[in-house]
């Protein structure tokens, strides 16, 4: 039985999330972080997000993110990182996209 | 350690991979940035930019052993203290510009990840200028210094990149390639990697060329050779000052910097002797020979780089000159054919050329000559207090500055001596092969988004000032004040007695002439001979009195009576856009006009329209203005009692295909479809009775009425495709304007009320209603019985057996057949009128775009006699 737990990330992410991390090492099958409530993404925290993603995949595990504002998606998009987006929902991409 | 070819690939991959990846991640972040937080951040690199000019302008002089260390430090303050003054306030996230009249905003986005090339020239001035600018912009930058500056350059860097992080900045905006052998390599596989967006090089030709062959969008500079022209009227001393400054700044490294002096020869020896007093050196010919040689390498032919930057005494003693320790400059005469002269070339020293002329035309030459000889684009200066001259010579020649009185090296940078955006970086336009002139600066590191919102189409009514509208309103002309009138008119209008209606109620003392040569559909002879008489009786008011073909010729004669120099070929063309034609009339017409129609059908005396044939191609032309509308229209439906049943109808149905075009016309309104709506009743509920007894003069009133509310709704809606399939087929086949409207009318309703293929697109039109129209217009026209049902197709197809009994009723045509044309000569005709429909400009407001296969359906299914629908 495969169990999901939602999690949300609220207001500036600059660092890395402990917590979360926590979630996944201890063998949760699915997260989903919830961007409703976050305002802002910085370079550490696009650091942390994509390290997130290799640990979630090399555990066999399946991140996703849900309801990004756009201000944060746009990031996604200019950062150039296939993984952002798949988390997104988007399908796979190589290299950049104008 | 020894490594491998293949191990320092390996290496210059990762670095590569590194630095573009910490730049890409950092753009991504600052498109977040507030302009609050970039405003921040940019002050505090300016500030620490400020703080450090010294230990950077040290630095750069010990690394690359070029230039003036105070000089250097100059140059920094001007690219931190100076660009910052100048763009503290320049907005550049969000909505940067707004267009209120155009409706239109500007948003700024950021370009994204800028790769840097810095020149040993300018090693870290350049670093601060384009810091300064990728951070105001939420760029991020990473920086390919010279190798034989990257240590200074690099340092640069690291300190304003310290300044912005501690200012909120993203973590690796700034980032630069380190000091290597390997430099140049990293340099250029960055120049093509996927994650960098824009080259911003300013450096040595090869490197800007390298940027430019990249693929990549790059801003680059150009080659300098900065011609000044010294003028007879410039204070000498002022000017000598002036070019010592620019001359020696740095030693002579700012592109910028004068390279050669084209001197008035009224004022040349007073000023080489002033260049003499303020301790420079004016060579001999034996010594400019000397220099000549030193400076350029035999090799290459190009500049000798190891001088570049070097002091004048410097340069003297490699020469094998003798010349004081404090010498300034080093004056070479350019004698003979300066374009041949070795020397009128770009020199990064204090090394200056100068060469007499003696007129302003030869000065300006002499200028072109040394811009042309690898300077375009780029930069050049003027002494002069003569503004012509200034102007003359701004005019002539290519550069992307001229700098006016002033030092051309700081002129150039911008901020010291005049309002020139501060740069390190000089665009030089195709000339230098460049996508710019500008002082390249924040402006260029944006995307601009435009946002324009929907144009406002300003919609108007404008018709006739004075209308009288009933019976016996003819009257009216004993009150018009003129004191030569020329009446405009149809060849019988004597016999049918309408002449002398007007003339009797005229002003006793009132000069009157008549022109009564006009026919049905006058061509420009017509109009011509009416011009002509009209110019030798000299009247103040014109009366047209006749059906539109009359009023037209009137409104035509009456614009060219005014205003002889108009040419018909400059007022009359198609146009597409009818709030801003290219056709420009006059505001309006001093001749007073009068229009009294006989006809009830065109609607001519309330219409900017007049149409004329013109002879040589056979061809209808509209002329369309306000200019052209009437002062007073007299619409007496007294002077339509004795028209034939057959003209009645002819021009009724005229004006009924005027008030169904006017009301699903795109630039209908509330106003024209009031009007077209009431014209079609007055026309269904009077035509009839006008046929049978052309004496009622209510049933005349109310038709006459019917073309005037249907000339004023077609006078600001215009007309649709019924009119354009009209045209071509009158024309063709010589069919009177209201028989050939009436044949058409059942199919366009149709077409109308149909799914467009094609919708015409205009601002103004925002939704598709013809078919609803046509439905409202069956609605008021009480067209709807009980058996039909109440769907909007129901109704159009109400409309359209209403349209075609009137047809019937009155003994229209309702087909082409009908008129006498055979199948065969229609499909003959076919692609003729097709392209003549197409062009006409009543095409243009019609709701649906013809394609031009339709207009071919339209005029075969108007072929065959219609089943009542």
């Amino acid at each position: 039985m495969k169990t999901k737990e939602l999690v949300k990330i609220s207001g500036q992410l600059n660092k890395a999330q402990e917590q979360i991390d926590a979630k996944l090492a201890k063998g949760e099958d699915e997260l989903e972080l919830d961007f409703s409530e976050a305002t802002s993404v910085s370079v550490e925290g696009l650091e942390w997000l994509e390290e997130l993603l290799l640990h979630a995949q090399s555990a066999n595990s399946k991140v996703t993110f849900i309801n990004v504002p756009p201000t944060i998606y746009k990031v996604f998009k200019v950062a150039h990182i296939d993984q952002f987006l798949q988390a997104c929902g988007g399908p796979p991409v190589s290299g950049p996209v104008c | 350690m020894v490594t491998t070819l293949q191990e320092q690939d390996t290496t210059i991959t990762d670095s590569v991979a590194n630095l573009t990846r910490q730049a890409r991640l950092a753009a991504a972040v600052f498109t977040q940035y507030s302009q609050e937080q970039v405003d921040k951040i940019v002050k505090a690199m300016a500030v620490a930019a400020i703080e450090n000019a010294h230990i950077f302008a040290q630095a750069a002089c010990e690394e690359t052993r070029m230039g003036v260390v105070e000089d250097k430090i100059l140059k920094n303050l001007v690219a931190s203290e100076y660009l910052h003054n100048q763009i503290k306030n320049k907005k550049t996230v969000g909505i940067i510009r707004e267009f209120p009249e155009d409706n239109m905003v500007e948003i700024a986005e950021p370009m994204g990840v800028i790769l840097a090339i810095v020149p040993v020239t300018n090693p870290t001035s350049t670093v601060i200028f384009k810091s300064i600018v990728a951070a105001k912009t939420r760029n991020s930058i990473i920086f390919s210094p010279h190798l034989m500056a990257a240590n200074c350059s690099n340092l640069a860097a690291q300190v304003l990149y310290d300044a912005a992080i501690a200012a909120g900045a993203p973590k690796g905006f700034i980032t630069w390639v380190q000091k290597s052998p390997r430099l140049r390599r990293e340099t250029e596989l960055m120049m093509v990697h996927p994650e960098v967006d824009l080259i911003f090089a300013t450096g040595g030709t090869n490197m800007v060329r390298a940027a430019y062959s990249s693929g990549k969008p790059a801003l680059g500079v150009g080659a300098g050779n900065t011609p000044v022209y010294v003028h007879k009227s410039t204070n000498i001393s002022s000017a000598a000052m002036d070019i010592i400054i620019s001359k020696t700044f740095d030693n002579g490294t700012e592109c910028p910097s004068e390279q050669t002096l084209i001197i008035d020869n009224e004022i040349l020896p007073a000023l080489i002797a002033e260049f003499k007093r303020l301790n420079c050196h004016i060579c001999t010919e034996e010594e400019t020979a000397k220099i000549t040689d030193i400076i350029r390498d035999p090799k290459t032919g190009g500049i000798n780089y190891k001088l570049v930057g070097q002091s004048a005494k410097t340069i003297a003693d490699q020469a094998g000159m003798n010349v004081p320790s404090d010498t300034k400059i080093l004056l070479c005469e350019l004698k003979g054919d300066i374009r041949q002269h070795k020397l009128a070339i770009e020199k990064l020293m204090p090394v200056l050329g100068f060469v007499g002329v003696n007129s302003v035309d030869e000065g300006i030459n002499r200028s072109l000559d040394i811009n042309y000889a690898g300077g375009t684009g780029h930069t050049s200066g003027i002494f002069s207090n003569d503004d012509d001259v200034v102007e003359r010579f701004a005019t002539a020649i290519n550069t992307g500055r001229v700098i006016v009185n002033s030092p051309t090296s700081m002129g150039g940078l911008g901020g010291l001596y005049n309002n020139l955006n501060t740069t390190l970086s000089f665009g030089c336009g195709t000339g230098g092969g460049n996508i710019t002139t500008d002082n390249v600066g924040i402006q260029n590191l944006i995307n601009y988004k435009r946002v324009p919102k929907r144009k406002n189409f300003i919609l108007t009514f404008q018709t006739t000032k004075d209308i009288y509208i009933n019976p016996g309103s003819i009257e009216h002309l004993r009150n018009v004040k003129t004191k030569s009138a020329f009446i405009v008119t149809y060849g019988s209008a004597a016999e049918r007695g309408h002449l002398s209606m007007i003339l009797e109620r005229l002003p006793s003392d009132c000069r009157v002439n008549v022109f009564s040569q006009v026919g049905v559909e006058p061509n420009w002879g017509t109009i011509s001979r009416g011009i002509e008489q009209m110019r030798g009786s000299q009247p103040d008011t014109i009366i047209a009195l006749g059906g539109g073909s009359v009023l037209d010729a009137a409104k035509i004669m009456r614009l060219f009576y005014d205003f002889p120099e108009l040419k018909v070929k400059e007022v009359a063309f198609n146009f597409l856009d009818f709030r801003h034609r290219m056709n420009e009339f006059p505001r309006e017409l001093p001749t007073q006009m009068v229009a009294i129609p006989t006809t009830s059908g065109t609607g001519s005396e309330v219409t900017p329209f007049a149409v004329f044939t013109d002879e040589e191609t056979n061809r209808k032309i509209s002329l369309i203005d306000e200019c052209l509308l009437p002062n007073i229209a007299i619409i007496d439906a007294n002077l339509t009692k004795s028209l034939p049943p057959q003209v009645t109808a002819d021009t009724a149905v005229d004006a009924l295909t005027h008030a169904l075009e006017a009301l699903v016309s795109i630039l209908a309104t509330d106003y024209t479809d009031g009007l077209a709506l009431e014209a079609m009743r007055l026309i269904f509920e009077a035509l009839p009775e006008c046929m049978k007894n052309g004496a009622n003069i209510v049933a005349r009133h109310k038709l006459h009425n019917a073309a005037c509310l249907a000339g004023m709704a077609i006078g600001n809606a215009s007309v649709g495709i019924n009119h354009g399939l009209a045209h071509s087929l009158g024309a063709r086949f010589d069919i009177s304007h209201g028989r050939a409207n009436g044949v058409f009318l059942l199919t366009t309703i149709g077409f109308n009320a149909g799914i467009p293929r094609k919708f015409l697109p205009h601002s103004a039109y925002t939704e598709y209603v013809a078919d609803k129209k046509y439905a409202r217009a069956a609605r008021f026209l009480d067209f709807a019985t009980q058996k039909d049902g109440t769907t909007t197709q129901d109704l159009v197809a109400a409309l359209k057996r209403g349209v075609y009994d009137l047809l019937v009723s009155v003994g229209q045509p309702t087909s082409i057949e009908e008129l006498g044309i055979t199948e065969e000569q229609l499909e003959l005709a076919i692609p003729s009128l097709i392209e003549a429909t197409f062009s006409d400009m009543s095409s243009r407001t019609n709701p649906r775009l013809p394609m031009i296969l339709e207009i071919q359906e339209l005029f075969q299914k108007a072929w065959p006699k219609p089943v009542r629908p």
